[in-house]
């Protein structure tokens, strides 16, 4: 299998295959790794790689893994390779879908449509497990819809705010 | 002197775990109350007995002086222990107990209301003795007064709610222009937690560190203090990590600022445990911030280096015990550190990321305690406070502390929310903590750091990782057509991802 993987913007080609009972070849752009691989348990696997041991534990979540290693969170995006590359994903311009992190209420909507922002300015603020978090505009742009209004309440992914 | 026999446990999550086993050790039956989104929370499950309290808005639960009392009443309670937040410091609360006939664990009601409304905590404390930071000593209601005042002490100041505490309705004000929002804000947020929205100011030392000193007093006039915590490492001027002794404090300043506390705590007539939160600035000069008149959410870190069960030790002097020691009999043995593990991405601004536990694994092995209050398959309501868990580490010395709570966070795994642990993994790596050059602006100066992206074996290792386990994902799919491809739950992180990162 051949993967694309990208980690906080770093990008790289994998290509795994089975090479014995729990061993695995994977060669990461041009290097070689072989890895003996053991399931310990529904998430963790336990690692051995050139006779260093890796415990980590892994979760799927849509469009790749969460990945905890070493005391590290590390979100890993990945594809097939065949589907088209990553970086894809990543494409800038284009309108700007700001969206609810998380479920809460809208206590401000500080914008409105056909106002323009600047990258980092507030948008919305959202109260959730006590307190008020401001989302902020990831880009500045001119607001072409802002479908919310204060004291609604909102689920993960809600569109809060479109930027064009 | 009154034996206990069932105490009412007026919290939720991890501390009402904590006092459930304090109460279980001592034979002591305990009573949890839970709203309807914690019927299956841990702290139900640890007390002896149980009653719903209402529905999930804390105000219609955890909130309720009438229910809780009721509960109590229903259960044959004989006291209450309200822990830190909701009615912790609520003296409308301890006074509805005490004409209850039920003991209040904590001081009286008149010393909460004198000690909670800091502003005349700090009127208190000038006439003690104690220094205190410039600032308003009444609450100042109107705008124009607020910017008036702010004008008096000088830019940057800080904006307090009167009857806070756990940074809520705080804020670092750098200039007027900023003032007027600020203050909404605050204003807004102080009234949501504590019912109560005014606001006073005071003004911001520069890199000051965040100190307190703990104290213990009973109900014979006896006062001790048991040395300070080091709490400067915030976020939203909320602690995450604490440790005792402080690398700070020199043992002439904790001589100093002990007497200061016991003398403040003599002079308010308090009893209970209790802790007195100071600023120390650069030149070491300790400035009075405020007291809290309950257990603190850091209190373990104390048990730690001095041996010492506070959670016992109130249920003792809420009995009319002595204290069973006097202040030459305490000392500070070793070194404790604290990671408050909270349900938040650091990454976004810690946000709070409530969600189902998907997996828990807790680090374990010499040294190590975890104060949690979720387990594996459990859920993070949304409601709360996103505290879940206290790991908490003592070692001979501040460099075996360090050391081994870096190595509890690298085992510590929790699957399902995002939690601060990696975040922590960052800090107490970073050379600025190791050396103990630590002050309230330690995360916002060292964020470029603290963010960097993983160490490039690491992050190798992880996509190894990723790719093995998704290509046996694949092939089991493969064996089993049936099973669901798992296509998992939303990548939350992704969504959070097109948002704007915080400043």
């Amino acid at each position: 299998m051949i993967y694309d993987a990208a980690v906080d913007g770093w990008t790289v080609r994998a290509e795994v295959r089975a090479s014995g009972e729990g061993r695995y070849t994977v060669r990461l752009d041009g290097r070689t790794v072989e890895v003996d691989v053991h399931d310990a348990g529904p998430h963790a696997i336990s690692m051995i790689a050139d006779g260093r041991a890796y415990d980590a534990v892994v979760e799927r979540r849509d469009g790749g893994y969460r990945v905890l290693l070493r005391g590290q969170a590390i979100e890993v995006a990945l594809m097939e390779a065949s589907r088209g590359a990553v970086a894809a994903r990543r494409a800038a311009g284009g309108p700007a879908r700001v969206q609810a992190p998380m479920p809460g209420k809208l206590v401000r909507v500080l914008v409105r449509a056909g106002e323009d922002v600047g990258a980092g300015q507030g948008l919305v603020v959202m109260e959730a497990m006590k307190m008020e978090n401001e989302i902020r505009a990831p880009r500045a742009g001119r607001v072409k819809e802002a479908p919310v209004r204060e004291g609604q309440a909102v689920e993960t992914g809600a569109l809060l705010v479109l930027l064009e | 002197m009154t034996r206990l026999r069932k105490v009412l446990i007026a919290n939720r999550g991890e501390i009402a775990v904590r006092i459930a086993r304090a109460c279980r050790e001592l034979d002591i039956e305990s009573v949890a109350v839970y709203s309807e989104a914690d019927r299956a929370a841990l702290h139900v499950r640890m007390a002896d007995e149980a009653v719903a309290i209402g529905p999930a808005p804390s105000r219609e639960s955890y909130l309720r002086i009438d229910r809780i009392l009721d509960a109590a009443r229903s259960r044959g309670a004989d006291a209450v222990q309200p822990g830190y937040g909701f009615l912790a410091e609520n003296a409308e609360f301890a006074r509805a107990c005490e004409d209850a006939g039920l003991v209040f664990i904590g001081p009286r009601s008149e010393t909460i209301a004198l000690m909670g409304e800091k502003t005349s905590a700090r009127r208190l404390a000038v006439e003690a003795g104690v220094p205190v930071v410039p600032g308003t000593l009444e609450p100042v209601d109107d705008l124009e007064a607020l910017r008036g005042e702010a004008e008096r002490i000088g830019f940057p100041v800080m904006l307090k709610a009167a009857a806070g505490g756990g940074g809520k309705g705080l804020r670092l004000v750098p200039d007027a222009a900023t003032l007027a929002s600020a203050a909404e804000r605050a204003r807004s947020e102080a009234l949501s937690a504590f019912g109560d929205g005014r606001l006073y100011l005071e003004k911001a030392l520069v890199r000051p560190h965040h100190i307190e000193i703990q104290v213990l007093a009973d109900h014979h006039g006896h006062a001790v203090h048991v040395f300070e915590r080091e709490c400067s490492i915030q976020r939203r001027h909320q602690k995450v990590i604490e440790e005792s002794p402080s690398p700070f404090v020199t043992p002439e300043l904790r001589e100093r600022m002990g007497a200061q506390a016991v003398a403040l705590v003599r002079k308010a007539g308090y009893r209970n445990a209790g802790t007195l939160e100071f600023l120390v600035d650069a030149g070491r000069n300790p400035y009075f911030l405020e007291m809290n008149t309950r257990l603190q959410v850091e209190h373990p870190v104390t048990e730690m280096v001095t041996g010492l069960d506070l959670v016992k030790l109130q249920i003792a002097i809420a009995q009319g015990e002595r204290l069973p020691f006097a202040q030459e009999d305490l000392r500070q043995r070793g070194h404790a550190i604290e990671c408050r593990v909270y349900a938040e991405d650091p990454a976004q601004g810690f946000l709070p990321s409530p969600g189902h536990l998907v997996a828990l694994r807790a680090p374990s092995g010499p040294g190590v305690r975890d104060d949690s209050g979720v387990y594996e398959g459990g859920e993070v309501p949304i409601h709360y406070d996103p505290l879940i868990s206290k790991l908490v580490v003592w070692g001979a010395d501040r460099a075996e502390a360090l050391a081994r709570m870096q190595r509890a966070v690298s085992e510590y795994a929790v699957l399902g929310i995002t939690t601060t642990l990696p975040f922590f993994d960052r800090v107490l790596r970073h050379p600025a903590f190791v050396a103990g050059d630590i002050d309230t602006g330690f995360i916002e100066r060292h964020r470029s750091e603290l963010f960097a992206p993983p160490a490039e074996d690491v992050r190798e290792m992880a996509v190894i990782a990723a790719v093995v386990r998704a290509m046996r994902e694949r092939a089991s799919a493969r064996a089993q057509p049936s099973a669901a491809s798992g296509t998992g739950s939303a990548w939350r992180a992704q969504a959070w991802r097109d948002l704007g990162r915080p400043r």
